[in-house]
């Protein structure tokens, strides 16, 4: 991946600072990423893969938005992916949408079941975690249902293919992307991005210090299930025929949050690096050798939980912070 | 007639799933962690019995109990070596779901390479009874294999928690580990025998589940974690007389939906987890305590 | 099982091949991509079909490639295979790469409706003829697109044809239909039910369950209470396995049972299944147990059989029979076509519709690019000293046995 010129830690002479930090700034978290994907599609012309890791950076940002600022882990974060699917594909289907409208749609029946899931924010931890993980398998239960063939199409799946636009999809997966970084950009650079970790960190004193705890909490839950939402409807637009199975995939959690793990929760670089790094793997090892890639990602995690559980961007801080002599190699 | 047939079924399947989901609620006792690798122990154990009968013609009741060391043993070393750092670390419950969460992915992607990602199935001729006949109905003979192997296992385990010094440290060690070590219990060595026993119990149920899933394949631990979930979050987590009492309904329930409604029976363990969570999130016998 | 997911199979090892269609130069190799399912539901089904393209190659290659009408030489075949792990959507992106990135001459689909579907839009939209193997579902198959050939089943709503004729002829009343909830097989459901209703006889049980069902007890006690003379399964091979286990388990002892992939994968069934289970049941029986001895393209029954069991030792079924005869498809294909263009391989493979006979029976291929030929009979499993053996039992002119009905 041309990602590769990120960061070189080192010190600026002048300022004293890490080069680094005024390199990548902001900015550039979010204008980076644009480039490199409008020049992969010129030099690598099957954009369907280009569409999944853009979705998947973004669906990683949005993890990092929920989990990485507020602590909660939601393992049914696909629900949202399959009803932003869905919810397009109903637009395209029956309102005869085009397909940038129906993403948009897509993105608003993300939000609509994020609204309905807020009583699950009273449970703890785990708790939440698996109680999302029933929700989304139960909306797959739902949506796949022969019995609402008339309404959902049933087991039998949506073709979008009447739509199909590679161009229009892709240019979409790459500006949601855009606006999940930006959108984690805001959020850390904000009053709230220190809201919600105040929250996260100890909600109790927050609370007593007069930060409305539920409220700024439901927001980053709606953000980041809006950013899956109409990820999803723009992967079901992108592949033109989807079954159930295929947009209500607990993979879709599992990877996203893997991505954005192994970059490093929290930060703003971490779930795109992690999401491009991990997802071209994927496409190199995984789509041959499946069973080595789970075993591979799933001993990472195990060894990230265990040895660092900040991610990539942990490494890099503390190789950072531990070998202040190393000279810019250039 | 199929009312009678739904209901008694279902306690038959019931009894299975006390079994089946019993390890979860062990290892949440031992370790107050969601073993998000459970499903993938059960599906192991359904692979020791089709190996086990596929290559030396064991009966996979008898690899029910053959698999029990082996499991606890698992068991106590992932209890050994992976759990203590997570205590250590600043958030770990959730982060003791992702490494389990991990765990499983290892143990799916280590059931592939192994046995291949195809689905694994016995004939039934395995077991060596046919079906059997109550009230004028008849019951696959699986089931109630299922339950006889079920019943005695579930007996001794809870004779083990209950009427024995080793269920008693526990017990101890459970209500406060602090207080018990400090009481002369290693609890260190008592936690991860137990948290092993949770692993014996799940690999045990895999044995049978091999024939009640009907077949099992690599990837069928997700779905089966969240069952056992569903089923020791309503019985109360903690609780071994919940789950029984959970299990049972869960299967009554299945049942009565697969037979009036059976395009809406997959739904029935995630709505048992959605409403027990909104609505008592305690659970049917728990006491008010730390989940919400 | 060796996973490799990009397998090449080159004759000679030559570099990135050209596919624009009417240059003069010919170019040094003719790649086929197809996806196929190394993991996951499909994976009994497709892995030996691959296997079969994989046979068909090899022999092409052993003789210095296949056939190329438009340039009169023969010229190597190179197969590019991803694996999608039973995944439509992973299937839909491996499409991709071979029409955008591999520039694939030929694009075969994988097996089955459901990781067909995703390539019949891609292809039609990027204008490339994809080579359906066994994706049979209706929908695919509509006037406006020109760019898909079934190559080697019949359409899934001609597959309950004889099916249909049996139950009615022998005046089987009381019959139950039990499906997959997935495109083949309802295409079929659908279908089986409005022919036996033309014939008088209003199916009893009619319900459709998820395609991932594998436990049918409690089904099969609705099922029961209706007391049904037939049971009719239709499913994918998991399905059916699961099924035929637990009518067994459940000491069900129907006149009558039917299930869908028996006829395809009689070994693995066999196996999972056992003799008690399987005896006397019905299925479709395939070209497998057909002699074709007298064929227009690539071997005979019987010598595909050896040559086949030769290469790959105990992979021998009607799936990869198929997969072969796409590979047959293809070169019929290849030997028509004025040039390399999509269009003139569409053409070309047009052309051989009633001209040829495989092992896999005659090609007919109609407007819509979907098969009618290559019937399906009605076949039944007896027990023998090997366990079960398949005899064709409906319609009398490809029978070898008659029918047992009611099974003993």
């Amino acid at each position: 991946m041309s990602l590769s010129a990120r960061r070189r830690p080192a010190v600026d002479e002048e300022t004293k600072r890490p080069r680094w930090r005024g390199v990548v700034s902001p900015g550039m978290a979010v204008a980076i990423p644009v480039l490199v994907f409008l020049v992969a599609v010129h030099v690598y012309s099957n954009e369907l893969l280009l569409v999944d890791m853009a979705i998947y950076i973004a669906l990683a940002q949005g993890i990092n938005i929920i989990y990485g600022f507020t602590g909660y882990l939601p393992f049914g974060y696909f629900g949202f992916f399959g009803v932003g699917a869905y919810v397009a594909g109903y637009g395209i289907v029956h309102l005869g949408l085009s397909g940038p409208l129906a993403a948009l749609l897509g993105g608003l029946g993300g939000v609509v079941v994020g609204a309905v899931m807020l009583p699950l924010f009273r449970l703890k931890g785990a708790y939440f975690a698996l109680t999302t993980l029933a929700v989304g398998e139960a909306l797959y239960a739902i949506v796949s249902n022969p019995s609402l063939t008339s309404v959902t199409n049933g087991p039998y799946g949506l073709n979008l293919a009447a739509v199909y636009s590679s161009g229009w999809s892709f240019g979409m997966a790459v500006g949601l992307a855009a606006i999940s970084i930006l959108a984690v950009v805001l959020i850390k650079n904000s009053r709230y991005g220190m809201t919600l970790r105040a929250i996260r960190d100890d909600p109790y004193s927050a609370s007593m210090a007069g930060i409305n705890v539920a409220r700024d909490r439901f927001y980053a839950w709606l953000i980041a299930a809006a950013i899956a939402g109409v990820g999803g409807a723009i992967y079901g637009w992108a592949i033109s025929v989807f079954y159930p199975q295929d947009v209500f995939d607990v993979t879709v959690s599992v990877f996203a949050i893997v991505f954005a793990l192994f970059g490093g929760i929290g930060t703003i670089w971490g779930p795109t690096l992690g999401a491009a790094v991990l997802y071209a793997v994927y496409n190199v090892v995984g789509v041959s050798n499946p069973q080595y890639f789970q075993l591979i990602y799933g001993l990472v995690i195990v060894l990230l939980v265990l040895f660092a559980p900040r991610g990539l961007a942990g490494i890099a801080r503390y190789l950072h912070e531990h070998r202040p002599f190393v000279r810019s190699s250039t | 007639m199929l009312f009678e047939f739904a209901v008694i079924g279902g306690i038959l399947l019931g009894i299975y799933y006390a079994l089946f989901a019993m390890g979860l609620n062990v290892v949440f006792g031992a370790q107050r962690i969601i073993n998000l690798a459970h499903g993938d122990i059960v599906v192991l154990g359904g692979y020791a019995a089709w190996e086990l009968y596929e290559t030396a013609h064991v009966s996979p009741i008898i690899a029910a109990v053959v698999v029990l060391p082996f499991a606890i043993a698992l068991g106590f070393l992932v209890h050994r070596y992976l759990t203590p750092r997570l205590t250590r670390s600043s958030d770990p419950e959730t982060l003791s779901l992702i490494l389990f969460f991990g765990l499983s992915q290892v143990i799916e992607a280590a059931a592939s390479l192994i046995f291949g990602p195809n689905e694994h199935s016995l004939p039934t001729s395995a077991l060596p009874v046919s079906s059997l006949h109550l009230f004028g109905e008849s019951y696959p003979g699986i089931w109630w294999v299922a339950v006889l192997v079920s019943i005695p296992m579930l007996a001794v385990f809870l004779w083990l928690l209950y009427r024995t010094p080793f269920g008693l440290r526990v017990r101890a060690v459970m209500s406060s580990a602090s207080e018990a070590a400090t009481a002369g219990i290693e609890s260190r060595l008592v936690s991860g025998l137990f948290f092993g026993i949770g692993f014996g119990l799940a690999a045990a149920a895999g044995t049978m589940g091999i024939f009640i899933f009907g077949g099992i394949a690599p990837t069928d631990g997700v779905a089966l974690t969240i069952t056992a979930f569903a089923i020791i979050v309503f019985g109360s987590l903690g609780n071994p007389v919940g789950t029984v009492i959970a299990a049972l309904i869960f299967g009554v329930v299945t049942q009565l939906a697969q037979v009036y409604a059976p395009s809406w029976s997959n739904l029935v363990p995630y709505a048992l987890v959605i409403l027990t969570m909104l609505l008592r999130p305690q659970g049917l016998l728990g006491r008010r305590q730390r989940v919400a | 099982m060796a996973a490799a997911a990009s397998m090449v199979l080159a004759a000679c090892g030559s570099s990135s091949s050209s596919t624009t269609s009417s240059t003069s130069s010919a170019p040094s190799d003719i790649t086929i991509g197809t996806a196929y399912s190394g993991s996951g539901s499909y994976a009994t089904s497709s892995l030996p079909e691959l296997d079969g393209l994989k046979f068909w190659i090899t022999q092409e290659n052993k003789k210095g490639g296949v056939y190329v009408g438009a340039y009169k030489k023969r010229i190597p075949v190179k197969l590019v295979a991803y694996n999608d792990l039973s995944s439509a959507s992973t299937a839909a992106t491996l499409y991709n790469q071979l029409i955008t990135q591999d520039k694939v001459n030929i694009l075969v689909a994988d097996f089955g409706s459901v990781l067909t579907a995703p390539a019949v839009s891609l292809a039609e939209a990027h204008k490339m003829v994809l080579f359906d193997q066994t994706g049979t579902g209706i929908p695919f198959f509509t006037p406006s697109n020109k760019y898909i050939v079934l190559c080697d089943l019949p359409e899934s709503d001609i597959w309950p044809d004889p099916l249909a004729q049996f139950l009615i002829a022998k005046n089987v009343k009381r019959v139950a239909i039990i499906y997959a909830t997935n495109d083949f097989d309802q295409s079929q459901a659908i279908t089986l039910k409005s022919k036996l209703e033309a014939g008088g006889i209003t199916p009893v049980v009619y319900e459709g369950v998820p395609t991932s069902t594998t436990s049918y007890t409690t089904i099969l006690q609705s099922i029961e209470a209706q007391h049904p003379d037939a049971i009719l399964e239709l499913g994918y091979q998991p399905n059916d396995t699961a099924f035929l286990q637990n009518v067994e388990s459940a000491g069900l002892h129907p006149k009558m049972t039917f299930t869908v992939f028996p006829g395809q994968l009689l070994s693995l069934f066999q196996s999972q299944v056992g003799t008690a289970g399987l005896k006397y049941t019905y299925t479709y029986g395939t070209n497998l147990y057909v002699n074709y001895p007298n064929v227009t393209e690539g071997l005979t029954t019987s010598a595909f059989k050896t040559q086949f069991a030769a290469a790959y030792p105990g992979q021998l079924n009607a799936l990869s029979l198929m997969g072969y005869n796409t590979g047959l498809v293809v070169e019929g294909a290849l030997k028509n076509a004025k040039s390399l263009s999509q269009s003139a391989i569409r053409a070309g493979a047009e052309a051989l519709s009633g001209k040829m006979t495989t092992v896999d029976g005659k090609f007919v291929l109609n407007s819509e690019g979907a098969q009618t030929g290559e019937l399906l009979p009605v076949a039944q499993l007896f027990p023998s000293s090997a366990g079960v053996t398949l005899h064709a039992v409906y319609p009398a002119s490809q029978a070898t046995a008659s029918a047992v009905y009611p099974a003993p």
